[in-house]
């Protein structure tokens, strides 16, 4: 059985060597950190099981660290929380912000131990479901979204929990494939749905939302949808993500050509979009018009 | 995403973390009117944990280097992780500016 890999931060480096060392002898794979930059890009780079973190650190804290990986993986990454002083409102701040666990310093091994495999257990269950989507051979989800309530949902949020959740792609892919959603559906929604013009699409935020608001009222456009649909196909080892709007479309052919050319300094508000589709995409097609554009990623170089 | 921007001197430095997509692009549009408000004449963006960035992203640090460098701004990115590192030399944003790599 794979060992759970824990990284152990603490601006201490005696007490994250001490704890590294029980933590190996108890049988668990371990790294260690002796600040909050450090914690963050070691988690960002590698897969960590449970991240064990003192609360009092200069620099990025153990509760702002906390913070940062709910954000960044929401409940998928657990993390314990260490501190010589159970402040109350230490406490409540951490609950808060999502804490596994939370140990009393100087650290009583057998609890933390304790609370490792409690957590290992539960994470266990939560990858069960994982596994059975990493077993099915060809995946297909289609979805139909109200422009009404496109910043409801947050896209890229919903699809980032789902991908995590459903499948383990690697870092660097389930990245690329969150710009690739973002690049697509935002563009579906802005230029396909609204058909905003540049200088509209360049107001600031609290303008622009107000004029979105406004343009969905229109019953021309509030019966506009965007379609968007997700294939994984283990067997081709291929991702496909393609986005569809109900807009008039747009001279495709012409910006791919432009694209397959050297490319240059782009330094207008049109046009950015699909070239990072471009560069980010392994097949970038467009359909219908140009009012489908479907991505592909390989998902694993090494099968 | 996660932005901390510190203003010393003449010199704004920005640190960007996370993605930067269309549906937080608007928070750094704020913190760059920030740099503009504090009439600095250097900004240092540190992109090193930065995971990637939309073209909204990249729109919003494109007109704020059009408005800056009008007043005689320069921007460099102090670090960049290897994703935004690739995209802006795929966009040839480093012929703008220096982009220096993790």
């Amino acid at each position: 059985m794979k060992k759970a890999r824990i990284l152990v931060v603490d601006d201490s480096i005696a007490i994250a060597n001490s704890l590294c060392t029980i933590l190996k002898i108890s049988g668990f794979e371990v790294d260690s950190a002796f600040n909050g930059s450090d914690a963050l890009r070691k988690i960002h780079s590698s897969d960590y099981d449970v991240v064990i973190c003192d609360i009092e650190m200069p620099g990025i804290t153990g509760l702002e660290l906390l913070g940062k990986v709910r954000r960044d993986f929401d409940r998928e990454l657990d993390v314990i929380l260490m501190t010589g002083y159970l402040d109350h409102d230490y406490f409540i701040e951490a609950i808060r912000l999502g804490a596994s666990d939370f140990i009393r310093k100087p650290v009583d091994t057998q609890q933390i131990v304790r609370s490792i495999h409690s957590l290992i257990e539960k994470k266990q269950s939560r990858n069960d479901y994982s596994d059975f989507y990493q077993n099915t051979e060809h995946a297909d989800f289609h979805f139909v979204l109200d422009p009404k309530q496109f910043s409801k949902f947050a896209i890229s949020k919903v699809f980032n929990a789902f991908l995590r959740q459903s499948f383990q792609f690697n870092h660097n892919l389930l990245n690329e494939l969150l710009i690739c959603v973002d690049e697509m559906v935002y563009n579906a929604f802005i230029h396909g749905t609204l058909d905003l013009s540049i200088s509209e699409r360049t107001l600031d935020h609290d303008a622009l939302q107000k004029l979105i608001q406004e343009r969905l009222q229109d019953p021309e456009i509030a019966q506009k949808r965007l379609r968007f649909s997700l294939c994984v196909d283990h067997v081709a080892n291929i991702i496909q993500i393609s986005v569809e709007d109900d807009g008039k479309g747009f001279d495709y052919e012409n910006w791919l050509n432009r694209m397959a050319m050297s490319p240059k300094l782009n330094l207008d508000e049109h046009g950015r979009g699909i070239s990072m589709l471009y560069h980010l995409a392994d097949k970038l097609e467009f359909s219908k018009e140009g009012r489908k554009v479907t991505v592909s990623k390989i998902i694993s170089t090494s099968v | 995403m996660n932005i901390e921007l510190a203003i010393n001197g003449n010199v704004a430095s920005m640190k960007i973390e996370g993605i930067l997509n269309s549906e937080n692009a608007h928070v750094l549009q704020e913190k760059l009117a920030e740099v503009i408000a504090a009439k600095v004449n250097l900004l240092e963006l540190d992109l090193f944990d930065c995971r990637n960035i939309s073209s909204t992203g990249i729109g919003k640090i494109l007109l704020f280097y059009k408005d800056f460098i009008s007043t005689g701004g320069e921007i460099e990115v102090v670090r960049s992780s290897n994703s935004v590192y690739e995209l802006f030399s795929m966009l040839k944003l480093n012929q703008l500016f220096t982009v220096n790599l993790g």
